[in-house]
């Protein structure tokens, strides 16, 4: 771990580089201990289970350090606040000892169905009230800030009365909650709704900054859908490195969710952020 | 999310009086960009709602899918989608009654029954997956109950366990199945499967009609006793008893089936 130049407000230490935990790659970890520096843990996966992700996810999280990372715990939505599902993200942070849990500035369903996708929110005053406010009442509960990330987003709604990267920074600054900032999902959010990348970036509160997430998408030539299956194209490492300048270093993720590649092949591309960060290297683990 | 796309879905009835009663015209709603027209946006969402949860069903029923032919699966998929919608955070759980719900919507006959006891199979490979982790017991805490104490042991049968009571060989059509052949149709028999995890590795095998009942029995909480007098009396003579019994507890050890012994009256309990 280093120390950031820019500190982040809860002094959450740069973890280095990660790649999201799959269960493609369990046997290989657990047998050869790889050279990574942290894993992010898809939360919905370990919970509400007992079989096999737990058991290797128990072993690895002896070894390194893990970040939970969720897709279901709606900030956005109008449903009440399911508490039962927070002592749940509660209890699987404590086993395996997380470094910080987030999930998406979003909705993901409402009257008790779940869509189990992303849905973005009309970016307006009433809007931010009712999601610092529910914001606010999980960290109270979890004791905890809670680390949100910035969608990819599809479409724009008519009544939205200030742009995405205004409602996420007033987002962070009023509830005094985390981001966790996507460069990819920044890229794929401009292209669908002609915006400019490096202004959304600039607006970013970085003290409120402490993990970045990084990820392939699909060009459909009309508009880009964030699919995590393949290489980080150069623009996104260029907003990368944006983000590394003001910040001076961020735990950073990479993302590989469909036509997962071999472990080496995560190793290799995520390690190309090195060249933004003095050239360090990934770490192999402690021994549990 | 419509089961005919976004179009269908903004010109239903609750879409219409909740979102565009004073909107009047999507276009008032969800804005278009550049290249993409407000419905193709709204699009991308209803396209992506169906394809994630038919590619969750198509993973979790491989062999069902072969039984029914890609149309007809399909169908029934998104009908059961339809009428399904997700209610749980996670998606193990979407296709929790797609079993149950093949076997009332299908048009009847052994087509139909062979495709629900296979979905059966696959759903109860999903369970176990996830069920609750225990430590089997070993051969030679079997070996140490005494046969006077079989009027009060009940031994406790693995949470990662389903028994099936099945109308064809559906287990053998699997095996064919997942080898990478096209199995026959079989004709119609009664088969008794169980379905279990071990060291998290699933595993499924076909089971005796004796030994089946015995077991399930056994996994109603019955004593060893009352479960093998409900189970195999009347069979033959008491030495070929005991060798059946044997081997089928041999088996049931080697296969960690059970993973706990309890005396009742003793006070005392294994694991």
């Amino acid at each position: 771990m280093t120390q950031a130049s820019l500190p982040n407000r809860w002094n959450l230490p740069d973890l280095g580089l990660g790649v999201g935990l799959r269960t493609q790659h369990f046997g290989h970890i657990t047998e050869r201990w790889p050279a990574m520096d942290w894993f992010e843990i898809l939360s919905e996966n370990f919970i509400d289970t007992e079989g096999r992700p737990l058991y290797f996810l128990d072993q690895i999280a002896e070894r390194y350090p893990i970040v939970m990372h969720g897709v279901c715990l709606s900030v956005g939505s109008t449903d009440p606040v399911d508490f039962k599902f927070l002592d749940k993200l509660a209890a699987l942070a404590k086993r395996v000892k997380a470094v910080w849990l987030g999930d998406h500035i979003c909705w993901t369903g409402v009257a008790g169905l779940n869509g189990h996708d992303l849905y973005p929110v009309p970016y307006t005053e009433e809007g931010l009230r009712h999601m610092v406010s529910r914001v606010r009442t999980i960290q109270d509960y979890l004791e905890r800030p809670l680390v949100l990330e910035n969608p990819s987003t599809y479409l724009t709604f008519a009544s939205s009365s200030m742009p995405e990267e205004e409602f996420i920074a007033r987002l962070a600054v009023e509830a005094d909650c985390a981001l966790l900032l996507d460069v990819n999902n920044v890229y794929v959010t401009c292209r669908n709704h002609d915006l400019d990348p490096v202004a959304y970036l600039d607006a970013m509160p970085y003290e409120h900054v402490v993990q970045v997430h990084l990820a392939g998408h699909t060009d459909n030539g009309t508009h880009c859908i964030d699919t995590h299956d393949g290489r980080v194209i150069e623009e996104v490492w260029k907003l990368y490195a944006r983000v590394h300048q003001k910040t001076g270093g961020r735990a950073t993720l990479l993302e590989w969710d469909a036509n997962v590649p071999k472990f080496s092949v995560l190793q290799q591309e995520v390690g190309k952020a090195s060249r933004f960060r003095n050239g360090a290297r990934l770490a192999r683990p402690v021994a549990a | 999310m419509h089961p005919e796309g976004a179009a269908a879905g903004v010109a239903a009835r609750p879409a219409r009086r909740l979102l565009l009663q004073a909107a009047a015209k999507l276009e008032n709603v969800v804005l278009p960009s550049k290249s993409l027209t407000s419905l193709e946006r709204l699009n991308i969402y209803a396209y992506m709602y169906y394809a994630r949860l038919l590619e969750i069903l198509t993973n979790e029923y491989p062999t069902t899918r072969q039984v029914l032919g890609d149309k007809v699966f399909e169908r029934a998929c998104r009908r059961f989608i339809e009428r399904n919608p997700s209610k749980h955070r996670t998606l193990n759980l979407l296709s929790e009654k797609f079993p149950s719900f093949l076997a009332r919507s299908l048009p009847p006959g052994n087509r139909r029954s062979l495709a629900v006891d296979v979905a059966r199979i696959e759903r109860a490979m999903e369970d176990v997956f996830d069920a609750p982790r225990a430590d089997p017991l070993a051969a030679a805490e079997f070996a140490a109950i005494a046969a006077d104490e079989w009027h009060r042991v009940r031994l406790r049968v693995n949470p990662a366990l389903v028994p099936l009571k099945l109308r064809f060989p559906a287990n053998d059509y699997m095996n064919v199945a997942r080898a990478g052949a096209s199995p026959r149709m079989p004709r119609p028999r009664a088969t008794f499967a169980i379905v279990y995890r071990r060291d998290f590795k699933v595993f499924r095998r076909d089971q005796a009609p004796g030994q089946f009942k015995l077991l399930t029995a056994l996994a109603r909480g019955k004593t060893l006793a009352q479960a093998v007098r409900s189970s195999v009396s009347g069979r033959g003579n008491a030495d070929r008893l005991a060798a059946t019994l044997g081997a089928w507890f041999h088996e049931w050890a080697a296969a960690g089936i059970f993973c706990g012994i309890e005396r009742a009256g003793s006070g005392r309990r294994g694991r």
